[in-house]
């Protein structure tokens, strides 16, 4: 150890220094911590306590009753979560690959550098920009029947679909809120691919130019390999928003027609403040909360053995 | 018979003028040298031959051929880059025989090949690893190997040493000339290294601003630099070149007095390497300063003399020992080169022999 360029301690100030040091940076965390505390830990292990009782939220103010796993046994049977279940993970897989693609897609469209570079990736903004629950309603406006413009719109290309209720059918209503979902999150995705591309060593595709790769190939063979990791993490965050997805069921189809597009989140929300059994919404809130660390963790995993293989 | 012609290439950004109109011919089995400073267009002239970069005019031929609009993969070439421009997710052995692999070459073949490259850049012992378990020498070696495997025609190479320590750098050059020896294949080297310049080159392009200001083997280049550019950019350390004047048969400049064989002229610029100057006892010497400093690098030591504004480089013997400060004399050895350039133009003027 070096010593102190000059004498520190007791003689000029009293205490050490460095426990004076680090109580003061303690001190300055306690706020933030009595929020997290206060916002996110309390409810967590409230909701997790209820979770394990019986509260009805029209006759009781508090939980009541301990009930044991009670509600998780009654979740496996009951068939509204069931449903739920079903129409989430529909949701998730088809908007997870639809939006990974076409974000793929893009940034390999956009990565050059050309006059519309500045231009493209502000349009390409826009709709990240956009409130979730303002999406769902105006596409709920643009595919009424009636007046919406691109109900009139495919109508007017395709006359054979001209008046087709587009959301009061289960299977177009859940395709409709997959498109808004995709459209949602495309351009962020886009712009992480876009960052992940960005770092990939033009060398190995020049490389592979010379060494006689068909362009299809450079991509297939070449690019995407490498793009391994930033595609993991893309698709672990678009698993979760998506599994977390809410305001545009709420805005757009309301879970239904009948309950085609009832997702977990919006279930439980009915669940909790609809029919006011608190208790069984805290058991299907942990459940799904399983389920995202379910997923993370072996997204976690797969992004592990592939640094290790990449770094090793 | 691979010979590549540029024959009147040009290549401009937009506005900038990054390569002017020139022509260069490397023969059959060449090892040519493309050495300049960073930005001189050295790379992009490469880049050119490899048709990675689009030429604004002229016409490239490999073998007789118009390889103008032929993608890179249709030139018969092969490339190793400063960055090695390794595959990172394919093992050792995937990214040799890659080339062969997209090429059709079936199976076994592959196999029998990629053996055999492996042993001669001797890394038959690593093929089951990835790049990133690599040290960059190794990477490298996989990189040649990679552009050998499949006997292009031609083989460009850009910076591929300088990613390298100093001591692989010498090895791996030593490597690189050997292999060349062996293959015999027409080779186009890119560097800002004068050293690797010097000692790999059959010959050696030395380019400045797109242009190519001199072109011949490092031997008379060494010796005979055509302009100042050249002059000061071989030679390590590079050559002493000062402003002065000839009189009467005599260089002049503040404390130097050489005697040239040149008519008497204004802006003069001499050039007298390092290692052709020797120190010499008393003040009748032609170079007359002060002693600067002593540099000592193992087989000699750096006479560095100051006089005037003008600072000169001698080497001389390694046991050399004076007080900074204490009067230096320096004189050419005989039979030394004495360089004259014109100090306007850059350019060479002859009759320069002492």
């Amino acid at each position: 150890m070096r010593p102190a360029p000059f004498p520190i301690g007791n003689k000029f100030c009293p205490g050490d220094p460095d426990v004076k040091e680090k109580t003061l940076s303690y001190a300055l965390l306690i706020p933030a911590f009595i929020i997290v505390l206060a916002t996110t830990l309390y409810p967590l292990g409230y909701s997790f306590v209820t979770s394990f009782r019986e509260w009805d939220l029209t006759k009781q103010r508090r939980p009541s009753g301990f009930v044991g796993v009670e509600n998780y046994v009654h979740a496996a049977s009951e068939s509204g979560f069931q449903n739920s279940l079903w129409v989430t993970t529909i949701f998730v897989v088809t908007s997870v690959i639809l939006t990974l693609v076409l974000a793929m897609s893009l940034a390999l469209l956009l990565r050059r550098k050309g006059r519309m570079h500045t231009f493209t990736r502000i349009i390409l903004i826009l709709p990240f920009a956009m409130s979730p629950a303002l999406i769902g309603v105006s596409y709920r406006f643009m595919f009424n029947p009636e007046f919406g413009v691109l109900a009139k719109g495919i109508g007017a290309v395709f006359p054979a679909l001209e008046g087709t209720p587009w959301l009061a059918s289960p299977d177009l209503a859940m395709a409709i809120l997959v498109i808004t979902d995709v459209w949602h999150w495309t351009p962020y995705m886009t712009f992480m691919c876009l960052g992940g591309l960005a770092s990939i060593p033009r060398e190995t595709e020049e490389a592979a130019r010379i060494d006689g790769a068909s362009n299809l190939r450079i991509i297939f063979g070449i690019v995407l390999p490498q793009m391994k990791g930033v595609l993991l993490v893309t698709a672990v965050l678009k698993t979760i928003f998506a599994l977390k997805m809410f305001d545009q069921v709420v805005t757009l189809t309301g879970g239904g027609p009948g309950t085609s597009t009832e997702t977990m989140a919006f279930f439980i929300f009915n669940v909790g403040f609809k029919w006011f059994d608190m208790g069984y919404a805290s058991a299907l809130a942990w459940i799904l909360t399983a389920i995202m660390m379910l997923i993370s963790a072996w997204y976690v995993r797969m992004l592990l053995s592939e640094r290790k293989m990449a770094k090793a | 018979m691979a010979e590549v012609r540029l024959v009147d290439i040009e290549k401009r950004y937009g506005n900038f003028l990054a390569v002017p109109q020139q022509s260069l011919t490397i023969e059959d089995g060449e090892f040519l040298v493309l050495l300049g400073p960073s930005g001189c267009g050295k790379t992009t002239t490469m880049r050119m031959i490899a048709g990675l970069e689009e030429i604004t005019s002229g016409d490239i031929q490999i073998a007789g051929e118009r390889i103008n609009d032929k993608p890179p993969k249709d030139r018969d070439i092969a490339m190793v880059f400063q960055n090695y421009g390794l595959y990172p997710h394919m093992t050792v052995r995937q990214n040799i025989e890659y080339p062969l692999k997209l090429r059709g070459v079936d199976k076994a073949a592959r196999t029998k090949r990629v053996q055999e490259m492996a042993d001669k850049v001797e890394l038959g012992a690593l093929l089951d690893r990835r790049p990133s378990e690599l040290s960059g020498g190794q990477r490298q070696r996989v990189a040649l190997a990679r552009a050998i495997v499949r006997t292009p025609k031609i083989f460009l190479m850009d910076e591929p040493l300088s990613n390298l320590d100093a001591k692989l750098r010498v090895t791996m050059r030593a490597e690189l000339k050997h292999l060349h020896h062996e293959l015999g294949v027409t080779t186009v080297y890119v560097t800002h290294d004068q050293m690797e310049a010097m000692t790999l080159a059959s010959r050696v392009a030395v380019m400045r601003e797109g242009r190519i200001v001199q072109l011949d083997t490092p031997k008379k280049i060494y010796a005979e630099p055509a302009n100042l550019f050249v002059a000061g950019f071989i030679g390590s350390p590079s050559m002493n070149l000062v402003d002065g004047a000839v009189r009467n048969g005599m260089f002049r400049a503040e404390g130097i007095e050489v005697p040239v064989s040149l008519a008497d002229r204004e802006g003069v610029v001499i050039g007298i390497r390092p290692e052709e100057l020797e120190i010499a006892g008393d003040a009748s010497a032609s170079i007359n300063g002060k002693l600067y400093a002593l540099e000592l690098t193992g087989d000699s030591t750096l006479v560095t003399l100051r006089s005037g504004q003008t600072m000169l480089c001698a080497r001389g013997p390694a046991d050399f020992e004076a007080p900074i400060d204490a009067p230096c004399h320096l004189t050419p050895k005989p039979g030394a080169r004495i360089h004259l350039f014109d100090r306007a133009s850059g350019q060479r003027l002859d009759g320069t022999r002492h």
